[in-house]
């Protein structure tokens, strides 16, 4: 009958789609997803493709996280679908506070040869800094990416700016010569997304503070001084149009076209630059600016990733049998020459292993300095609310002009705090 | 009295698909979205009841009533420059033309194209630095217009965009309705001497209105559908000009997870959306009186 | 001297709504730093920006996903939606009256309304991240419904009757006697339900979260949006027309059928 063929065929298709919808959560192999850098995706795939090798070993399945406007939005969103995989390699710092409360991570400090491991990778600071309020350890410190100001030598020469700006007072005197030769001093991510101030406001604030928290026991320690003095100085950029208020994002980009002279960023940068340069482009690192620089050293964001397992992991000692083995010495040099990325390890500066690799990548080195001094993001909660609140009264302040520094730095301080009232 | 009954199973039949469809999707949802206006749940955790909180809490939120600004300022570009244009078109093409063929399919190719495509296409264009329309600008001697980055300018920037996308759908809609008005009106003003100002706004304008009213009412829903516009281009930004109100539903709900508060806000931008069409039907069915 | 007046704004307005489509396609063969610039033609040549953007999303596979999704919302419309629309029109059973009022009741809701809660539903059933929540909501419209029956409404009872008969039974009435005659309303229906499917992107960013399932339209649009284009212009462009290449051409070739389907649409009101 025609009912029977044609309704019961889009049901069947149904039903098929159904069984085969459903994941493949029988299977004993354990899911891995890395960040959408695709270096580290060259770096996953290599060492997952060795693990699997051995027949002895259970596979592990990887996958990039799912591409979205930002991988943390795509993990909550797995979170709450319940389709997290066993393994995430690209955890957000100040997402894990979160996620431990709401008690999807496993604590990996229950695991068998886990704290031993930690200890001997990383400096007690470090231990501490990834130390739960709860007193466990959910999260394993796998590379740091200090953010750098990156600026192009023939921009500054065209303007005849000799000697490489470091203090808010050369900059501004840089923007000044280069508007003269119609060139832009730099640009930064101006949204206001939380994300977007990794790239200016924090590394500036770190710096300007010598490495103070954005929170504290519920208080806005951001509301300083210091807080202030790098709204004004980035909000004076904007208003003297030394700044492009063009996001980065979206458009083609205006540094590697030698249109401006500088701009904020960390290592991943070398090979991307490299890859889409011109012949014969420049560039080169330094610090952040202060105002101050003579009491060294200069602190700056760490934009620190983390590997974790969720709790929908049915194995968590086998993966952390796995996981070991991308965190050995020779992998984590082997991560830094394919991703030009800073592994968290205590011994980056004295191992010969790592030390002759940066030998040889001179442009890895003043990274591989900065990595020393620099500050994660504090293990509060709500650190993402943190940084929205922040960046709304950046877009205001610093680069429409349209309120004065010291007011918006109140403004998100007391938004901020409103937070943590319980 | 069998076969009545026959037939009868047959109808319950026929649109069984619809009932269950309706339920689930439709009714349930709804009733549920009402609930949820008076809960706080991020879908991990419990619900909690928070009585009247969120309507209280969108009664305070700045960007709830500048999404709301944001979609008015949208709609005031939009609307008018639509039905100019797509009425200016439609009458050139209801004439005697050659390609006429070519120039219709021509105007309504951005109608069919993924709204996407068109956005990162014009994300390109409105390029502040290295964007083409300001390198023209330049070239012809004019200063650059911040398109996306200036906040006056990032909310018209997408109208534009949005009317050069949909102007060919009005063109078509607009054609039909002229092709409506009989010849022979025109003839008999054609003997009175009546010059073709005095043939559109007396003869063709009244006949299209119902047109007019449509592709207002359409264009209302598109105004306050926005999300893929700012979403890719601009993020809601600069300094939330165009944060427009389905953006604003999916960061609270699937951002945030405020999923009691993303539910109100549905709430009542969905009778918001009723109220304008009501209120623009009231206004020109007044007006034909 | 009017018409050439006329011929002027037309020319003038048909660059306008093509050339951003060749620019695009120029821009997205000519090397990422010339693609600022005014042309016809593509500044430097190269065809790199879609071997990389091959290699970095899947979006043959994306392709097919929205193939197959579009194909079989727009089959459940035509069958579900003509089933409904055929009782509507030709049948008499207590209720039919409150379903019809139903359906122009639902149709003036705005989505909005049930975006969140359909989305918990979804999270609810465990369809997110499978095809299922893509397709089972999409799969009967009140717009269609409403289609059917007016086109219903005017085919003679006599063939309906000769049918009855014969002994067909009401299923086979609809698709083996009505469909025929119907082939210019399945095709209305049928183009405007794959478009909106096709076009679709705010609810598989929110239900779909595998890139492995992703429409060609929001892995595009992620793509867009999202780190893995590093910038870089020309791949987002050539990314942004691979997505507009099957429905121009599909455009192209059935212009008649889209224009009127549309116009069709458009009608609702």
């Amino acid at each position: 009958m025609c009912f029977g063929r044609s309704v019961s065929l889009l049901c069947t298709v149904l039903f098929f789609l159904v069984s085969c919808g459903k994941r493949e959560q029988e299977s004993t192999s354990l899911v891995f997803w890395s960040s959408t850098n695709s270096q580290e995706i060259d770096f996953s795939r290599k060492y997952i493709e060795l693990w699997n090798n051995n027949p002895s070993n259970k596979p592990i399945v990887f996958q990039p996280v799912p591409e979205g406007q930002s991988s943390e939005e795509v993990v909550l969103a797995a979170v709450v679908g319940m389709t997290t995989p066993d393994m995430y390699a690209n955890m957000w710092q100040g997402d894990v506070e979160d996620f431990a409360q709401s008690g999807v991570l496993v604590a990996l400090d229950s695991l068998e040869g886990f704290l031993e491991f930690i200890h001997a990778r990383c400096d007690s600071s470090v231990v501490k800094e990834i130390t739960s309020q709860n007193g466990h350890i959910y999260q394993i410190p796998w590379k740091v990416n200090p953010i750098m100001m990156m600026y192009n030598p023939k921009v500054f020469e065209i303007a005849g700016i000799t000697e490489v700006p470091d203090t808010y007072e050369d900059y501004l005197e840089a923007g000044l010569k280069l508007k003269e030769k119609n060139l832009m001093l730099g640009i930064s991510e101006t949204g206001a997304i939380w994300w977007q101030r990794f790239f200016n406001f924090l590394p500036l604030y770190y710096a300007a503070s010598g490495g103070m928290p954005l929170v504290e026991n519920g208080k806005a320690i951001f509301n300083s001084e210091h807080g202030i003095a790098v709204f004004a100085f980035l909000q004076k950029l904007y208003s003297s149009n030394f700044f492009s208020r063009e996001n980065l994002k979206g458009q083609s980009d205006p540094f590697l076209a030698s249109k401006l002279a500088l701009t904020f960023t960390g290592p991943w940068t070398i090979e991307y630059n490299d890859r889409f340069k011109a012949d014969g482009f420049e560039f080169e690192f330094a610090p952040v600016p202060l105002s101050d620089t003579s009491s060294a050293p200069i602190y700056s964001y760490g934009d620190p990733y983390k590997i974790v397992f969720f709790n929908t992991c049915r194995d968590p000692q086998y993966a952390w049998r796995f996981l070991k083995s991308i965190l050995t010495a020779e992998a984590d040099k082997d991560f830094m020459e394919l991703s030009g990325q800073m592994p968290r390890r205590k011994d980056l500066d004295s191992n010969p292993l790592f030390l002759s690799y940066l030998e040889s990548h001179p442009k890895l080195l003043p990274f591989a300095k900065q990595a020393k001094y620099v500050r994660g993001i504090d293990s509060q909660t709500h650190m993402k609310e943190v940084l929205d609140l922040i960046s709304a009264e950046y877009e205001a302040c610093v680069v429409y002009g349209k309120k004065d520094p010291r007011d918006a730095i109140e403004d998100a301080a007391k938004a901020v705090e409103l937070l943590y009232i319980e | 009295m069998s076969t009545l009954k026959r037939n009868n199973l047959a109808s319950y039949l026929l649109v069984s698909p619809y009932i269950l469809h309706v339920f689930v999707f439709v009714l349930f949802p709804v009733a549920f979205s009402l609930f949820l206006t008076f809960h706080e749940w991020n879908i991990i955790g419990p619900m909690k009841y928070v009585g009247l909180t969120n309507y209280e809490k969108l009664l305070q939120d700045q960007y709830f009533f500048k999404s709301i600004r944001n979609t008015l300022v949208f709609l005031l570009i939009h609307i008018p420059l639509q039905i100019v244009i797509a009425l200016g078109l439609a009458v050139m093409l209801n004439q005697k033309i050659w390609f006429r063929a070519f120039f219709r399919g021509s105007f309504f190719m951005p109608v069919v194209v993924s709204g996407v495509v068109i956005t990162i296409l014009w994300q390109q264009l409105y390029g502040y630095e290295v964007g083409t329309i300001n390198m023209a600008l330049n070239s012809l001697g004019f200063e650059k217009v911040g398109w996306l980055i200036d906040p006056v300018w990032a909310m018209p920037s997408i109208a534009i965009m949005a009317t050069w996308k949909n102007v060919g759908l009005y063109i078509i809609l607009f054609l039909v309705g002229l092709q409506s008005v009989p010849r022979s009106l025109y003839e008999a003003a054609d003997l009175e001497g009546a010059t073709s100002w005095q043939k559109f706004w007396h003869i063709t304008l009244p006949v299209i209105n119902p047109t007019v009213v449509m592709v207002m009412i359409l264009s209302t829903i598109s105004g306050f559908s926005l999300f893929i516009e700012p979403y890719v281009m601009t993020n809601g930004g600069p300094l939330n000009a165009t944060l427009s109100s389905v953006l604003y539903i999916y960061k609270q709900g699937f951002f945030y997870y405020h999923m009691g508060y993303a539910a109100t806000l549905g709430l009542i931008f969905a009778l918001l959306i009723l109220l304008v069409v009501f209120i623009q039907r009231k206004v020109i069915e007044k007006k034909q009186a | 001297m009017k018409k050439i007046i006329m011929y002027i704004f037309l020319v003038i307005a048909a660059i306008a709504f093509l050339y951003p489509f060749i620019w695009m396609v120029s821009a997205s063969l000519s090397e990422e730093r010339s693609i600022a610039h005014i042309t016809f033609f593509p500044v430097n040549f190269t065809f790199s920006h879609y071997t990389k953007l091959f290699e970095t999303i899947t979006i043959g596979r994306s392709l097919l996903n929205s193939v197959f999704v579009s194909a079989l919302v727009t089959g459940g419309v035509l069958v579900f939606g003509s089933m409904v629309g055929y009782a509507l029109a030709r049948h008499r059973f207590k209720g039919r009256a409150f379903i019809f009022y139903l359906i122009i009741f639902t149709m003036t809701l705005p989505f909005q309304l049930t975006l969140i809660p359909n989305y918990i539903l979804m999270v609810k059933f465990g369809w997110t991240n499978t095809f299922l929540a893509l397709i089972v909501p999409g799969m009967l419209n009140a717009f269609a419904i409403l289609l059917f029956r007016q086109h219903f409404l005017s085919i003679p009872q006599d063939l309906i009757d000769a049918a009855r008969i014969d002994g067909c039974n009401e299923m086979r009435i609809l698709f083996q006697v009505l469909w025929p005659v119907s082939v210019p309303t399945l095709i209305t229906v049928g183009i405007i339900t794959f478009m909106t499917t096709w076009n679709d992107v705010l609810w598989p960013i929110i239900v779909i979260r595998d890139e492995k399932l992703m429409t060609m339209p929001q892995l595009v649009t992620l793509f867009a949006v999202g780190g893995r284009s590093f910038g870089q212009i020309g791949m987002k462009l050539a990314s942004a027309t691979l997505l507009a290449m099957p429905i121009i051409i599909a455009y192209l070739i059935f212009q008649k059928y889209f224009i009127e389907s549309m116009a069709a649409s458009g009608q609702k009101e």
